[in-house]
């Protein structure tokens, strides 16, 4: 009975393989679960599930929230828009209260039916908004409230201080084989609207085919300059701090990490222009903590929120309730009041043809 | 089995583990892939069409990646096979405590499979150990760009990280073999390259092709590495499948692309079986 001998003892170790395996996979499936989510504490409280873009959930001004409505709040951080409608749809909108939606995702959002229509004369911050963001047609439709706007900012390009003495005049230096393998982009299809600005089409949400197939050739052409694409915040900023780039497309708040890691990194908006978004705060319909969402949104647009979400991230606020603490200097920076430098950033929305970006950017990641 | 009657009770909870979690699900992409994914209303179409298939046909990415893959799946399993034989019949021959020779092959399966992907990119990395050793010992000027961030990346730890379950069977197939076997060989005249090629490799076969099926498969299906060591032309098929669940919402698309990668391992089971490996497990 050799063979079965040999089945056998062949089993059992491949049984110890895979229970070795099995263990070390649920706990590393548990390690990048709870990497992201902090630690829940053992109580009746409510809970507030929270999806949204990193340095929204920062301990710094949500301790303080926890602690006023005696409540927990969880988070789950996605990288990209498309991520964030993609974990918000598998649950059909059960399993967060909140996600900081941004314009490109806005649409999906609200056309997905699980958002609660927000009544904002119960917010009694409403009204400190800036008047841009009272009624924005990315979250407002036919004048009902499917969000409300906390945060903006520029889609900017980030340097090392010590490669560029001036500031890159130009994102060509992200195109440029001077700089090969040491550059970065965002790893998303909404990263096509960069490259129309860098091309000259000021209208970058509005493509026809040819301009996408152009679009295509040059981000083909880019491909091999690139040292890799980057998912996350967390992703730039420890590249950097490796000496892996010198130049990235990136948001304000891997500026703000880099400077508070003492890293000499600067930042600045090219001359083509720059694209940027406007994040909105919606509430899940069939989330059983409608009361305290609508605090967290409250909150997040009054004087703390803003001023705490303003530090983590250096992105600019919605809100005029901030000016105060945060004082004219920095409302002067962050461009806070000043329409026309808004106007000019080409805010994230969502193309018509998004699925043809989508297919341009697979064909291109392939 | 001694009776169907004593079979059935032990069976069962195995089989409905492996029905619930393992054959639903598989029915359940099967169904999906014939679905169409409506991105302007956010709804499943959930009439019947082979459009996936086509949309996948009609696409060259698909196959180029498909075929990147299934190269760098039996690159990574030809290194292992090489890496983990001599290490298997070290153990199996030399080492008198077998137990414990075995036990430091399965301890880094102990730890997560990100920290040891993480621990390839600090080695790799431009400032990583790697770098830092060639400049000190004069190989290289300044640190390369070369190793970090590529395909060369993602085999490296594909092949380190796969590595136990290459040498596990390899371990079980070498230490069945009866020694009398050996010096059978040996008496008749055969030296050692005669003895291992018709004596040994013929009985480790079977060992060889379950720790295939364990690299191939697993290598076949990674997202995670080519995410975290590739470059940017470093996309797998599993890529490709996760962007279509995670991010596209093209689930129909992403099923259909899943069942591809289950007959490409289908086709390469088929081909073990036909090696006779199969029967003497």
């Amino acid at each position: 009975m050799p063979s079965s001998l040999n089945r056998r003892s062949f089993l059992k170790h491949m049984g110890a393989a895979a229970g070795a395996v099995g263990a070390a996979g649920i706990t590393g499936g548990a390690v990048a679960e709870a990497a992201s989510r902090p630690a829940q504490r053992a109580s009746s409280q409510a809970t507030l599930n929270i999806l949204c873009w990193e340095g929204y959930t920062d301990p710094s001004f949500v301790g303080p929230f926890e602690k006023m409505y005696n409540c927990t709040v969880t988070h789950t951080y996605a990288g990209s828009s498309d991520e964030m409608v993609a974990k918000w749809i598998a649950g059909h909108g059960n399993t967060y209260d909140l996600v900081s939606a941004s314009g490109d995702a806005d649409r999906r959002f609200i056309h997905s039916r699980t958002l609660l229509p927000i009544d904002v004369s119960k917010l009694k911050n409403f009204n400190q908004l800036y008047p841009k963001f009272h009624a924005p047609p990315w979250n407002t439709v036919n004048g009902i409230h499917y969000g409300v706007s906390f945060v903006w900012g520029a889609n900017v390009l980030i340097y090392d201080t010590r490669k560029f003495k001036q500031a890159p005049a130009s994102w060509e230096v992200l195109y440029d084989h001077k700089y090969k393998n040491e550059v970065s982009i965002y790893d998303s299809a909404i990263t096509i609207a960069d490259v129309a600005l860098y091309l000259g089409w000021k209208d970058c949400y509005n493509l026809n085919n040819s301009q996408l197939a152009k679009i295509k050739t040059v981000l083909q052409q880019q491909k091999p300059l690139l040292r890799k694409y980057w998912a996350g915040a967390g992703d730039v900023e420890d590249a950097f701090q490796h000496g892996e780039l010198v130049a990235s497309s990136a948001w304000p708040l891997m500026t703000n990490d880099l400077r508070k890691a003492h890293f000499p990194i600067g930042e600045t908006v090219p001359r083509e222009g720059a694209t940027g978004w406007a994040d909105t705060w919606m509430i899940s319909k069939s989330s059983p903590n409608v009361d305290l969402a609508m605090k967290w949104i409250d909150y997040m647009i009054g004087p703390q929120g803003q001023l705490g979400v303003i530090n983590v991230t250096a992105y600019s606020g919605s809100s005029r309730a901030v000016v105060p603490a945060l004082g004219p200097a920095r409302v002067k920076a962050l461009h806070m009041d000043d329409q026309a430098y808004f106007d000019q950033l080409h805010i994230w929305s969502e193309p018509v043809n998004y699925a043809d970006w989508v297919k341009v950017w697979t064909d291109v990641r392939g | 089995m001694r009776s169907t009657a004593t079979a059935a009770p032990l069976l069962g909870p195995s089989v409905l583990w492996l029905a619930v979690f393992y054959l639903i699900p598989l029915v359940l992409l099967l169904v999906q892939s014939f679905w169409t994914y409506d991105p302007i209303n956010v709804v499943t179409d959930q009439s019947f069409t082979l459009g996936r298939y086509s949309d996948i046909g009609a696409d060259p990415v698909y196959r180029d990646v498909l075929w990147k893959t299934v190269k760098l799946a039996a690159l990574v399993t030809i290194t292992d096979i090489a890496l983990a034989f001599p290490l298997a019949a070290y153990i199996a021959y030399r080492v008198k405590r077998k137990s414990l020779g075995l036990l430091l092959v399965i301890i880094p399966l102990w730890s997560s499979y990100l920290v040891r992907a993480y621990a390839w990119r600090t080695i790799l990395g431009h400032d990583g150990v790697l770098n830092s050793f060639l400049i000190w010992a004069h190989v290289l000027s300044h640190p390369s760009d070369a190793f970090l961030f590529s395909n060369t990346a993602m085999y490296i730890t594909f092949t380190h990280v796969w590595l136990p379950f290459m040498v596990l069977p390899l371990y079980t197939a070498l230490e069945k073999i009866p020694p009398a076997l050996l010096e059978a060989s040996r008496d008749l005249g055969a030296d050692g390259p005669r003895t291992f090629a018709h004596v040994v490799l013929p009985l480790v076969l079977p060992g060889i092709i379950a720790g295939s099926i364990a690299t191939f498969s697993l290598t076949m299906g990674d997202y995670i590495t080519p995410s975290l060591l590739g470059g940017p032309d470093s996309n797998l098929i599993g890529n490709l499948i996760f962007s279509q669940f995670g991010e596209t919402l093209n689930w129909p698309l992403g099923s259909a692309l899943s069942m591809l990668v289950l007959a490409v391992l289908a086709c390469f089971l088929i081909l073990a079986g036909r090696t006779g490996a199969l029967e003497a497990m």
